[in-house]
């Protein structure tokens, strides 16, 4: 075993790794369970990749064959419902730790400097996750994804200046059809994975260059925070963490599983009860809430302008609040507090 | 544990349940028959395709599967605490940073 | 009895749990992916096809006839009764064709013969050609796998 550890330390040298390891400390605080909010996220995203890369085994991304392909992969396989199950259910439980992640950053300001360009390459890996649920809902093509893709390659219409041409690059024409399918399967399978591990690499080389982040009220004390090593102390810990959400995922996999529609049919009418993936229903809420014109501008508009707004500020925030500690700062977190009041009021009201 | 991480830790507990219920309830609704929302001129072909283990035998096997993972689920927690705790005293004990304090041999 | 000597240390032993036990819940969390990647076979276990079809075949010729996702070959006998193969050559799975003139199978992949019963005569084939099992019932062909 010790020779097998010499031949691979000799032309590897993997040991400055795992002395890094051993030497990076985790601060102790009252915000440190924040902490494993990353590392969930990149469980559930290896989940996503295997059951995956197994479901593309087997499903047809054709007009044709989509549906029954997918029909034959939860009744022919033996516990292809499972593997689905586990697809399904580990991208809302990976979308759900990316917001507690984004908020946990968001309200202990981890923003501030020097992580800017972490928090950048943040928002750009948030953007990643939601257009891996936005394709991947299609990909089954039953009526229900068919409607709500519909909707959602709708809104881009509304950006003046270029958004016709952007719903037309999205669907692959003016409407939804085979070819949009075609395109939505290349983008969840190829395009996005590509993108996510290129944002997630420089991600995770400014996280360890930088170290973790302390809240600013913390580091205001000007005491040095205790620490704890990352291996074995936090890592154990982590794993621990890991088992409790392995646990949870393959339990609400069995007990709940999703079924699926009828095949779409491109010339019906919508089905009744529309609606997007959860982490969408803020935005499908705000959409349907608007009125029809506002300030004589079209009401949709103006809905995907404040949207965009948003996303800006989002993307922006590190260097909107410059000054973290003083009162600028506390009326950032007051929005940002606001901000999360109304997403998730609109997410429930949704639902009723 | 404060006042305030109660409140916050309940407010978080209570998103998480509303997550997985509604997930829950439309995977139910998506299971029972599509007459209950669809207006009665548009009529489904096929009906909605439940997922769960049909063979009896197959959902014997799942439970199982699910029972052995929560008791590996228990013990390996049991069996991490006291390997945390075997870190945490060493740690404490700061043998590490004793060792950094040691004359380096002739390799550095 | 109490040992002078601990054999390893608390935290190799606890290592060594750990990691046994991962690896045995790794293992429960596997085997349903593993299940997952063979489908189940598709050969039938039985095929029947309208006995008119084959009726008038002459002594001697082969029709051909779909065995699952395998072909399947029927031959009418000298006395008029039917034997039906799996036209899948044993030797590495290529489909065989029969040359009607020398009342032969013929593999082409690496030239392999079979006489009219199967029979593996020359070439690379090392056993004969699978046989089905054929019955008539009322004007129905119906072939089954051999018991």
């Amino acid at each position: 075993m010790n020779v097998l550890r010499a031949w691979i330390e000799e032309r590897l040298g993997l040991s400055a790794v795992t002395l890094f390891l051993e030497k990076k400390e985790v601060p102790r605080h009252k915000h440190t369970f924040l902490y494993y909010t990353g590392s969930s996220i990149l469980l559930f995203l290896g989940i996503q990749i295997v059951t995956g890369v197994l479901l593309a085994f087997y499903y047809q991304p054709t007009l044709a064959e989509a549906n029954a392909s997918v029909v034959r992969i939860m009744t022919e396989m033996p516990l292809g419902w499972l593997v689905r199950s586990v697809h399904s259910w580990s991208a809302t439980f990976m979308i759900a730790i990316v917001f507690v992640h984004l908020l946990g950053i968001a309200f202990t300001k981890a923003y501030r400097k020097p992580r800017e360009a972490t928090w950048v390459t943040g928002v750009m890996l948030l953007g990643a996750s939601l257009a891996f649920g936005f394709t991947g809902y299609l990909l089954p093509w039953d009526e229900l994804s068919l409607a709500a893709t519909k909707v959602g390659t709708n809104l881009p219409k509304a950006i003046p200046v270029f958004g016709a041409w952007l719903t037309q690059v999205m669907r692959a024409g003016e409407d939804v059809t085979g070819d949009t399918l075609s395109r939505f399967f290349i983008a969840h399978v190829s395009v996005l994975p590509l993108a996510i591990l290129a944002f997630l690499g420089v991600h995770l080389f400014l996280v360890q260059r930088h170290g973790m982040s302390v809240p600013h009220e913390v580091e205001r004390k000007g005491v040095k925070t205790p620490g704890l090593p990352f291996w074995p102390n936090f890592a154990f810990r982590e794993a621990g963490v890991w088992l409790v959400l392995l646990g949870l995922l393959i339990t609400v996999a069995v007990v709940a599983a999703p079924g699926i529609g009828p095949q779409a049919d491109l010339m019906a009418p919508a089905p009744e009860g529309i609606k997007p993936e959860w982490y969408f229903l803020f935005m499908f809420q705000m959409l349907k809430l608007f009125p029809a014109r506002v300030l004589g501008l079209n009401g949709e508009l103006v809905a995907v302008l404040i949207m965009m707004a948003g996303m800006a500020a989002l993307l922006l925030i590190p260097f909107i609040d410059n000054r973290p500690a003083e009162r600028k700062g506390k009326i950032i977190t007051g929005l940002a507090w606001a901000g999360l009041a109304y997403a998730v009021g609109m997410s429930i009201w949704s639902l009723l | 544990m404060n006042r305030r991480t109660r409140v916050v830790a309940a407010m978080g507990i209570f998103l998480l349940g509303s997550f997985v219920a509604s997930g829950i309830l439309e995977a139910r609704v998506q299971e029972a028959p599509q007459a209950a929302v669809k207006p009665a001129a548009a009529t489904a072909p096929g009906q909605e395709t439940p997922a769960a283990p049909r063979p009896p035998r197959e959902r014997m096997a799942v439970y199982v599967l699910l029972a052995w993972v929560w008791l590996s689920i228990a013990v390996l927690l049991g069996l991490l605490r006291m390997r945390i705790r075997e870190a945490d005293r060493v740690y404490l004990m700061g043998l590490g940073r004793e060792a950094e304090k040691a004359p380096k041999g002739p390799g550095h | 009895m109490k040992l002078p000597y601990s054999l390893f240390s608390r935290r190799a032993f606890l290592n060594s749990l750990i990691g046994g036990w991962v690896a045995a819940l790794g293992a429960a969390f596997i085997s349903p992916l593993v299940k997952f990647i063979v489908p189940p076979t598709r050969e039938p276990d039985q095929v029947s096809a309208p006995l008119a079809d084959f009726k008038d075949m002459a002594p001697h010729t082969v029709k051909g006839f779909a065995w699952g996702n395998k072909p399947g070959l029927l031959k009418k006998t000298e006395e008029g009764g039917f034997i039906a193969f799996v036209g899948v050559c044993t030797h590495l799975d290529c489909n065989v064709s029969f040359v009607a003139e020398q009342r032969r199978f013929y593999c082409a992949c690496h030239e392999g013969w079979y006489d009219e019963n199967g029979l593996n005569i020359a070439g690379p084939p090392p056993s004969p050609l699978r046989r089905l099992a054929v019955s008539i019932e009322g004007d129905t062909l119906i072939i089954k796998k051999q018991a």
